[in-house]
């Protein structure tokens, strides 16, 4: 327990000294950087919360059985959507500094004079705002109903949870969609792929599926969970095996169409992340994204086994954070990794972990009231 | 002659019951153990003690290989044995490979999963398996879960893996004979696979003849032959001009065919032939001579060719004192922008082509005012 304590304490020390650094690096680097880094948590945070909560909507979509003795990880992870909201809403002052389309000049832009309402300041925030109200209306009725559950033991909330499971699939496409294209590929609104949403939809279920499989191997590591099985960590596995190609397979087919069209407002974006210290970076994705998570989740072993997993799931988040730190930061030039950075991290970091161990101490670990609960821990490959 | 049995069945009536057996029959070490279920059993494979199938490692080596196919293939292609730049995209370039490479790394892989599963590791094709024509086999497709004890060598002891089988409790037993071998490839199976294919081919290409034949205004892929091409000589609905073929944008030049400014024939008389004098040089020069200027100019550039008679010009004599001082760069305004009744030659000789008659030309002037040194440098 003092160790708990302990640990508690080590991360609001983190979350302090992240502030101090976050406040100063808007003084002394500028509001451009400090913007940056915090559309990049923002980004984080929020894909995070809703990868998990696709992972919960998807459980209930198709009636899975094997999920429902995890299901209470995504449910706790989707809850991040709530601190979402506000930093979400903080970020609304990023638009005018970062978002060359919510600028008066946008008017007389050949290419964004056409799109300028939809990139105006107004209806820019509405669509966030709208967009984290659907989040919030998700998390709502899915994790809240399954909460009620553990008291009422009532078979009606699976019943309404299908049936809203495939309207949320919809709100979930426009959502992830609207923010990929408004945060991300609005900061060059030159540039535009139909395929974007797609892409950001891939690393979001990754991080949602990565931190669920980490936190299901910690909570065993305490003794929780029990009845949890390998069996149910190769469907963990093989999930995160098998969107890592996903992910790949959209990222490369965006690059292949747009190198072989060679139109200079499509390239441009490519050109700026295939040059100087950017290639590396680009090279770096590929490996941590795509070729070391591949080999080593391919065998069939690689993907009960817990050691094995947790790494690649500790890989696969740091990978998503490049991912989305690839996506916004090359508008500020060459990359920036420097105390600015770190104290974000610190600062997020923390307040993320945090906000994941309240949520892991609250209520039962498992669904106790989901009728299907004896089902998914017999469940065998 | 007794049949040789090849292996003992025994019947069990619950997935329990079979799991139990399995330790005790596999002790007795009297042959292979192989169960047969109608379903999988949860654990069946450890208790068995299965070794891991080799079929992932064969598919890994082989889609590996498959992409390292696909990517020799189109980089010897493209890169070496006839590279050709499209869409400006250099020889070479590897992101147009990775579909490709994708698709035969899958096609390999498929194929060493489905053939090395069937053939290498099952050995089909042969006749019938013993426990298909077995009377258990009704139980096993339905409610049944058989343990059988399988022939590893000739010595095997049928009564005994009966006992054992039993003893573990079995509720039935029976002996199989061994499953028939005999080569599957027989040169009668060939022939007769062979011209089974070969009648196919005959029905198909002549269905294909006569079809063609009898029915010709039937198109089945008529794709290319209607496809919204430019027709030379014809409108073309296209551009608003009518034109199927556009004119270059004014102003634009290609790629190594920077016109040299001519001006009037004084003001060229300064440009000086770019071109070296190589052997080259001399035949590319002595080809267009021959082609266009003989006819006139005459084939050693005396003014006496053979059409000079048929139009009563009179072309200049490229032998006389005048031409002979003139200077290279008066001899290619000549050529660019004609003179007198000799019309332009510019629309049809390239930058390089003008240069290296002018050569030519010069050669042909002092092949028929030759000095002694000239000669000397000829017999050496």
């Amino acid at each position: 327990m003092s160790q708990n304590k302990n640990a508690s304490n080590l991360l609001w020390g983190a979350v302090a000294l992240g502030a101090l650094g976050v406040l100063g690096s808007y003084a002394a680097a500028g509001p451009e950087r400090f913007w940056a880094n915090w559309i990049l948590w923002f980004v984080l945070l929020f894909t995070l919360g809703l990868g998990s909560l696709f992972i919960v909507a998807l459980e209930h979509l198709v009636s899975a059985k094997w999920s429902v003795p995890v299901r209470r990880i995504p449910e706790r992870l989707a809850t991040l959507l709530i601190p979402a909201v506000p930093i979400g809403l903080i970020a609304l002052a990023a638009i005018p500094v970062l978002y060359p389309g919510a600028r008066p000049e946008a008017a007389h832009h050949p290419l964004l004079a056409g799109k300028a309402f939809w990139l105006s300041l107004p209806f820019f925030s509405a669509r966030t705002v709208i967009s984290l109200a659907l989040c919030l209306l998700g998390l709502w009725v899915l994790v809240g109903g399954s909460l009620k559950q553990d008291a009422t033991k009532d078979p009606a909330f699976n019943f309404r949870a299908r049936k809203f499971a495939p309207a949320f699939m919809a709100i979930f496409a426009l959502v992830i969609t609207l923010i990929a294209f408004d945060w991300l590929s609005g900061l060059t609104p030159e540039w535009y792929s139909d395929i974007f949403g797609v892409y950001v939809f891939a690393g979001a279920f990754l991080s949602g599926l990565a931190a669920t499989a980490l936190a299901v191997l910690h909570l065993q590591d305490e003794g929780r969970l029990e009845g949890v099985k390998g069996d149910h960590l190769y469907n963990l596995g093989g999930f995160l095996f098998a969107f890592t190609v996903f992910w790949s397979y959209i990222g490369f087919a965006q690059y292949m169409l747009m190198w072989y069209a060679n139109l200079p407002d499509e390239v441009i974006w490519y050109k700026v992340r295939l040059a100087g210290s950017w290639r590396l970076i680009t090279l770096a994705l590929a490996g941590l994204h795509f070729v070391l998570p591949f080999f080593a989740l391919v065998t069939r072993d690689s993907k009960k086994d817990p050691r094995r997993l947790r790494r690649v799931a500790y890989l696969m988040l740091g990978a998503h954070v490049l991912d989305i730190y690839w996506l916004i930061f090359p508008i500020l030039g060459t990359p920036r990794l420097s105390w600015p950075e770190f104290s974000f991290a610190l600062f997020f970091l923390g307040g993320i972990l945090l906000w994941i161990r309240g949520a892991m101490q609250k209520g039962e670990d498992m669904p106790v009231g989901d009728p299907f609960l004896r089902e998914g821990l017999e469940f065998r490959l | 002659m007794p049949e040789i049995s090849y292996s003992v069945l025994g019947v069990f009536e619950t997935p329990d019951a079979l799991m139990h057996a399995i330790p005790k029959v596999r002790t007795s070490k009297l042959g292979t153990v192989e169960a047969y279920t109608p379903y999988a059993i949860h654990g069946i494979e450890e208790a068995l003690g299965l070794r891991r199938s080799p079929l992932g490692g064969m598919v890994l080596v082989m889609g590996i290989l498959g992409a390292i196919t696909a990517l020799g293939f189109q980089y010897w292609i493209s890169a070496i044995d006839y590279p050709i730049i499209t869409g400006g995209k250099g020889a070479g370039s590897w992101e147009a490979f990775i579909p490709i490479m994708f698709e035969v790394t899958v096609l390999f892989a498929t194929f060493t999963a489905g053939l090395g599963m069937l053939h290498l590791l099952n050995r089909l094709p042969f006749f019938g398996h013993p426990v298909l024509s077995s009377k258990s086999i009704k139980g096993i497709t339905r409610d049944r879960y058989i343990l059988a004890l399988e022939a590893e060598d000739e010595g095997f002891d049928s009564v005994a893996a009966s006992k054992a089988l039993r003893e573990a409790g079995a509720t039935e037993i029976e002996v199989l004979p061994a499953p028939d071998r005999s080569p599957f490839l027989t040169s009668d199976y060939i022939l007769r696979t062979l011209g089974g294919i070969f009648a196919a081919c005959v029905v198909a290409g002549l269905a294909m003849y006569f079809a063609t034949k009898w029915f010709p205004l039937l198109k089945p892929m008529a794709n290319m032959q209607d496809q919204p091409r430019l027709n030379a000589q014809k409108a073309s609905a296209f551009f608003k001009d009518g034109h199927g073929m556009q004119q270059p944008v004014v102003g634009t030049v290609a790629r190594g065919y920077l016109p040299t400014a001519t001006g009037t024939q004084e003001e060229a008389a300064s440009l000086v032939n770019p071109l070296p004098r190589t052997r080259e040089v001399f035949a590319t020069g002595r080809k267009v001579y021959t082609n266009r200027c003989e006819v006139c100019h005459g084939a050693v550039g005396n003014g006496v060719g053979s059409l000079t008679a048929a139009y009563g010009a009179k072309p200049a004599n490229l032998q006389a004192q005048q031409f002979r001082d003139y200077p290279d760069g008066k001899i290619y305004w000549a050529i660019v922008n004609g003179k007198n009744s000799m019309p332009s030659h510019a629309p049809y000789l390239s930058e390089q082509e003008r240069w290296s008659v002018v050569h030519y030309v010069r050669a042909l002037q002092r092949a028929q005012n030759a000095k002694d040194e000239d000669l000397k440098v000829a017999t050496r």
